[in-house]
């Protein structure tokens, strides 16, 4: 940590880190100093906007105080004569061409230039020369319009899109006054990220079409809450209006998100109000019923079935996923409760294990690591701010990255060392990387073990997909922790991407069919990936599923919908209609995250806070009350009357979240693993084998077929993009990645058609020809709305083999 | 008044520029002394010791700025600044033609100074013919051993890139030339970091004009002593000094530093034209204050230059004689910096072009009796608070005009209402200043 130095600005003693930009000190001595240009998350001051000039003594001309590192001593002024001319000066060139359509502009009201202009300018304009012209507004992108005429080229877009999402799309074209902001040959900026600029843009030049002339800022509020679309778990506040979410923006949160928000956070809102969305209780068929009745008849169903009952959690608060498992293990008497969507999920003892606090990377324990060894995951995909984040790291703070994947990643093109494993191989791979690393092995990890040595700060970013199809894989990720010392050293540690956004919380409620609350031990249940031969044993006649649509996110969609057909009773908890909520018996309505109350818990720890911003529509009830009337239906309390009560009960039965309040969570969230009950955390039974091991068992041949077929979730896939017309544009079609020889091979290129067929079941795709691809593998999308990679994937957990025909003529 | 030739010496022997004739003079004996019995910090404390100041505008003692380079093993670079695009100024491509071996020299010895061992010349575009003959000249060089890698037996490396500008007047400006080099927008950096700490590729990089150091190997030849015998206490050596303009003889003059100004003008030059008297005239480039002829007898040094609230520039005199309109020779000023503004900062980017769009409405007769005041107020805006001194140096000569000639101006804006003057039939303003050199 720097020097703490007293300096003086304006007369008053302000305590300030050695080093740190004037303007940041300033602020925190609650001394304004107006910007544009200057914004710290995207990197390096450029001093290019001048708003900021102050004086210092002993400095003759006026310095910009974003770019002036302070010194102990230093006498700043910012508000004497000279400081106020340059300042009016500044206000009037920016507009000299700005134009003053305040009263049509959308950023009217919100506007950093009205702000500053009204703040620190002359309030008087001597132009009488007429402003530049430009066509406008321009679609920058299907998302963004571009307003030439009101940007005051502050570069702040461009710096985001060169040096913060790296995509250096946006450029400056032109020079001098006839400069402005585009892209070559006028292509749409596409990018992840893009809609950041937004936020960034200090005037009405860039705008979201999603939210144009929708509000004007006094018709409107902002509430802050926790996106929970991917495991990221962004802070974002909404722009409200009319109980409705009109706009997503970033809300600060060094220790989450950076404040950067992807644009599935971004622009994702307008699915909260889709006709598929489900706003009551419905039965068998979708005739809508009332609460009554939709309740009755789902604990009558699972009254029958008893122990024979099953529940499945995926996209669920932590106060959600609580209730599911009491309501299933108390209230209905049954041990099946499983929240895991990778196969073969480690189990209590290995989560215990990896939940060691000690063992745990924070999000910003990136920022400062010398290695950053991505495990089996896509950051991009499947946790997009994270990719980011490491980004920033490699950019900022020269670290170096390794990357070890079944696919190729959006990351490989920076890594000192990228190495492929088959898919399904993450096991093998890790055994050989943890000897690698023990002796110096000469073996496919070997390049990543070498890039590992020596490095003091490690942070292992792995993906929840490692463990598929063996669970041996997290054994191995503890073993090389330890040979990393990852465990000893301060900002060392492991950070899991999940496959669903509160993965953590909710084995951390007790969504697991081997523990309950707090990884407490409980009577084994069967896992998610037995289901279906259960069902169709007989074994298991009443299923819930919470958050979870079988028939598009898990493989052996064939199988699942057999199972889905073949159960007694079905009772689907679900936000929008889809094959499976056609299936169920009874359905009933989930909150999204702008209308949820409740806690989720992010990958590294911090439980967060969702809060309601947006009404509810139609007939939709908080969840937790449902729970707890299914659960007194059955003939069980569970005491809970409220979503405190339901929090107070989780944190009750969670004792490493002993304690905790709404307060203490705030707005930025609190690690569990930094307050005192973290000491409450079970110690891992001994070498224990797991107790579900005999579940696992997988029964067949494996296929055959020239291709091995992996599967990776694509950011784009899914609801998000089908039930956001905004977003439609983005979905993905089905396309198969092959490598630079197979592709020859077979004589085909980027964009052929193509069969991709297995056992007789075949799909459509088009050939994506892909560099860094092993030869012999191939990968598809899962969860698309069409050509479903998920239906192939018939013998998964084992390798599929699949053949690749192309389509003649196409 | 004769002129004092050192940089300039045997300049009209066209055989002079081949490395033959170099050597035929005596050219690369300091090289050769350097690289086989000097040690950098020598070499550096002869050129500091010397006094010789920046010839491209600045100003700043060269052998001071080559000492700010750290020391260490990390890569260091040396940047010759042949990006001579500033209005009035063309001594740079004439040291250039004439004699390209003194250029290399000096910075292959200024390189031992600094420690750098890969030297760029960023050349402007325009100068095409000047880039060959510096290509002939560097591959010569090289071919003698006087480049490339241990030179001489001296295990020290050098490798010198002669790279063609793309044509932007900002790319002279030192950081700007640097983001170009490195194939970037040439826009200037922030500063600090200065360039010796930080500079090309973020190594520390030394970056001198073509005469600064084309005067570094007689310096090391002859000693600071000898150097400090020509010119002022303050700006000691002579100057190779472009005058044009309204003269009979434009061209280059190499004189001692603190010469009087009435002697460049009227004796080298030839003063002006039958029947015209000096008007006023711009002392270094067209970044400059204008002087008036009251301040014909002044010494043309650094610190008389700046005394008169001016400069010496890269020492390039642009002269207006009394056929001169001033303030149509203000706003072609405007128009060449607004059209060579990067647009980075404020100031700068909105300034010139407020600037320019006040002035063209005060030559149209278009004016309004508030313009010249805003036009005044608008410079004071400028100065001071750009990222780069481009802003200053439009509204330095643009202030300077409407301050000492404030009564031509007014005329211009009384005279509003008659019949307007297109721009396009702007007469007397002076030809030099769009297409320098």
């Amino acid at each position: 940590m720097s020097r703490e130095v007293t300096i003086v600005i304006d007369g008053r003693e302000v305590s300030a880190h050695e080093g740190e930009m004037l303007h940041d000190a300033a602020k925190r001595g609650d001394v304004e100093i107006p910007v544009f240009c200057y914004e710290p998350k995207l990197g390096d001051p450029v001093g290019a906007c001048r708003m900021c000039l102050v004086e210092i003594e002993g400095i003759p001309k006026l310095q910009t105080s974003c770019s002036t590192p302070v010194r102990d001593g230093m006498v700043v002024h910012t508000r004497t004569d000279q400081v106020k001319s340059a300042q009016n000066a500044v206000v009037e060139f920016l507009l000299v061409n700005h134009p003053l359509d305040c009263p049509v502009c959308d950023k009217g009201g919100e506007c950093p230039l009205q702000d500053i202009s009204m703040g620190w300018g002359p309030g008087k304009s001597r132009v009488i020369d007429e402003k530049r012209h430009f066509e406008k507004p321009l679609p920058l992108s299907p998302l963004v319009a571009i307003d030439r005429e009101r940007c005051i080229l502050c570069y702040r877009c461009v710096r985001f899109s060169q040096e913060v999402s790296e995509d250096a799309q946006l450029q400056l074209l032109e020079r001098g006054d006839r400069t402005y902001v585009g892209t070559f040959d006028d292509r749409p900026y596409i990018s992840p990220f893009h809609g950041n600029i937004t936020d960034l843009c200090p005037v009405g030049a860039l705008t979201n079409y999603t939210y144009r002339f929708r509000a004007r800022p006094w018709d409107i509020e902002q509430a802050g809450s926790v996106c929970t679309l991917c495991p990221s778990q962004c802070n974002v506040s909404f722009t409200v209006r009319d109980e409705q979410v009109k706009r997503v923006l970033a809300r600060d949160n060094p220790d989450v998100d950076d404040g950067w928000l992807c644009d599935r956070g971004r622009y994702g809102f307008s699915m909260f109000s889709a006709s598929e969305r489900i706003d009551g209780p419905r039965l068998k068929g979708g005739a809508a019923t009332d609460w009554e009745t939709a309740i009755a008849r789902a604990a009558d169903g699972l009254k029958a079935a008893g122990a024979a009952s099953a529940a499945l959690v995926g996209d669920a608060s932590n106060e959600e996923g609580y209730l599911v498992q009491r309501v299933m293990r108390e209230a209905v008497g049954s041990p099946n409760v499983d929240s895991l969507t990778s196969v073969f999920g480690p189990r209590r003892e290995t989560f215990l294990r990896l939940a060691d606090p000690g063992l745990s990377a924070r999000v910003r324990d990136i920022d400062q690591a010398d290695l950053i060894l991505v495990l089996g995951t896509d950051p991009l995909h499947s946790s997009p701010i994270v990719d980011l984040r490491i980004r920033k790291a490699m950019r900022r703070n020269g670290a170096r990255l390794a990357v070890a994947t079944d696919r190729p990643t959006a990351l490989d093109g920076g890594a000192v060392a990228a190495t492929r494993y088959e898919p399904g191989g993450a096991a093998d791979f890790l055994e050989e990387l943890s000897k690698a690393l023990e002796a110096d092995a000469d073996n496919q990890a070997s390049a990543i073990a070498e890039a590992a040595r020596g490095a003091e700060r490690v942070v292992i970013v792995w993906g929840e997909q490692l463990v598929q199809p063996k669970a041996s894989a997290v054994d191995q990720l503890v073993v090389i922790s330890d040979h990393l010392k990852l465990g000893e050293q301060e900002g060392s540690g492991l950070l899991e991407v999940p496959v669903t956004a509160n993965s953590r919380g909710l084995r951390e409620a007790g969504c697991l069919p081997d523990a309950g609350p707090g990884l407490s031990e409980a009577e084994p249940g069967r896992t998610t990936w037995t289901l279906p031969a259960a069902i169709e044993r007989g074994e298991v006649t009443s299923l819930v599923l919470f958050g979870v649509d079988p028939l598009r996110d898990f493989p052996k969609t064939e199988k699942w919908r057999a199972a889905l057909a073949a159960v007694d009773h079905l009772v689907v908890f679900s936000t929008f209609e889809n094959a499976t909520t056609a299936m169920a018996d009874v359905v009933f309505p989930l909150e999204t995250h702008a209308e949820k109350d409740g806690t989720v818990t992010h990958p590294d720890g911090r439980l967060q806070r969702v809060r309601p911003s947006a009404s509810r529509p139609g007939d939709i009830r908080p969840n937790w009350g449902v729970l707890a009337e299914l659960s007194l239906a059955l003939g069980h309390d569970t005491g809970v009357d409220s979503q405190p009560s339901a929090f107070a009960a989780l944190c009750e039965a969670v004792p490493f979240y002993a304690g905790l309040t709404d307060a203490e969570i705030g707005g930025r969230g609190v690690r569990w693993q930094e307050r005192e009950a973290a000491s409450a955390l079970p110690t891992p039974p001994a070498n224990e084998a797991p107790v579900v091991a005999e579940l696992m068992k997988v029964s067949g041949e494996p296929p055959e077929g020239p291709f091995q077929l992996g599967t990776y979730r694509d950011l784009w896939a899914g609801p998000i993009t089908e039930l956001n017309p905004a977003l439609r544009f983005l979905a993905p079609q089905q396309r198969v990645e092959i490598s630079v020889a197979d592709a020859e091979r077979l004589g085909v290129k980027t964009g052929d058609k193509a069969t991709v067929a297995q056992n007789g079941t075949s799909l459509q795709a088009r050939v994506a020809v892909r560099e860094r691809m092993q030869d012999g593998v191939c990968f598809l999308i899962g969860g698309t709305a069409e050509n479903n990679a998920n239906s192939l994937a018939d013998a998964w957990p084992v390798a599929t083999r699949v053949d690749i025909a192309k389509v003649e003529g196409s | 008044m004769p002129e004092t030739r050192v940089l300039l010496k045997h300049a009209e022997d066209p055989e002079l520029r081949t490395l033959a004739g170099y050597r035929g003079y005596g050219g690369y004996e300091t090289l050769e002394r350097a690289y086989r019995t000097m040690e950098a910090d020598e070499v550096l404390k002869e050129l500091e010791d010397s006094g010789l100041r920046g010839r491209g505008g600045a100003g700043f003692s060269m052998g001071k700025k080559a000492s700010f380079l750290p020391r260490g093993d990390m890569q260091k670079y040396l940047c010759c600044n042949a990006d001579e695009s500033e209005p009035g100024a063309f001594k740079d491509r004439e040291l250039m033609m004439r004699n390209p071996h003194q250029l290399i020299e000096g910075i292959a010895i200024a390189a031992l100074a600094a420690d750098a061992t890969l030297a760029f010349i960023f050349i402007r575009g325009e100068y095409d013919l000047v880039a060959d003959i510096l290509d002939t000249a560097v591959a010569e060089a090289y071919e003698a051993g006087y480049l490339g890698k241990d030179i001489l037996g001296s295990r020290r490396d050098l490798e010198l890139v002669v790279h063609r500008g793309a044509g932007a007047y900002i790319c002279g400006e030192e950081t700007a030339l640097l983001d170009s080099l490195e194939g970037k927008r040439g826009n200037p950096r922030l500063k600090p970091p200065f360039p010796a700490v930080q500079g090309l590729y973020g190594g520390p990089t030394l970056i001198n004009n073509v005469e600064t150091l084309s005067n570094v190997p007689r310096i090391v030849a002859r000693g600071a002593e000898w150097f400090r015998g020509f010119g002022t206490e303050q700006s000691p050596g002579t100057k190779v000094v472009s005058v044009s303009g309204c003269v009979r003889r434009p061209g280059n003059y190499e004189v001692e530093l603190g010469v009087p100004i009435r002697e460049l003008i009227y004796d080298l030059a030839g003063g002006p034209l039958e029947g015209r008297e000096v008007k006023a005239f711009y002392p270094g480039g067209s970044s400059s204050p204008v002087l008036t002829p009251a301040d014909l007898d002044l010494p043309y040094s650094f610190e008389a230059m700046a005394e008169a609230r001016s400069m010496l520039g890269s020492g390039s005199i642009i002269v207006a004689d009394d056929s001169i309109s001033i303030p149509h020779m203000a706003l072609r000023t405007a128009q060449f910096y607004h059209h060579e503004s990067c647009g980075k900062c404020t100031p700068c980017r909105e300034g010139t072009n407020w600037t320019v769009k006040m002035l063209e409405r005060v030559v149209r007769g278009e004016g309004t009796p508030m313009d010249l005041d805003i036009i005044a107020s608008v410079q004071e805006n400028i100065i001071g608070h750009c990222l780069c001194v481009l802003g200053d140096a439009m509204a330095m000569p643009v202030g300077a005009m409407v301050r000492k000639f404030r009564e031509e101006f007014e005329q211009a804006i009384a005279a509003a209402g008659e019949a307007p003057r297109p721009i396009a039939a702007v007469q007397g303003a002076p030809e030099t200043m769009g297409a320098s050199a």
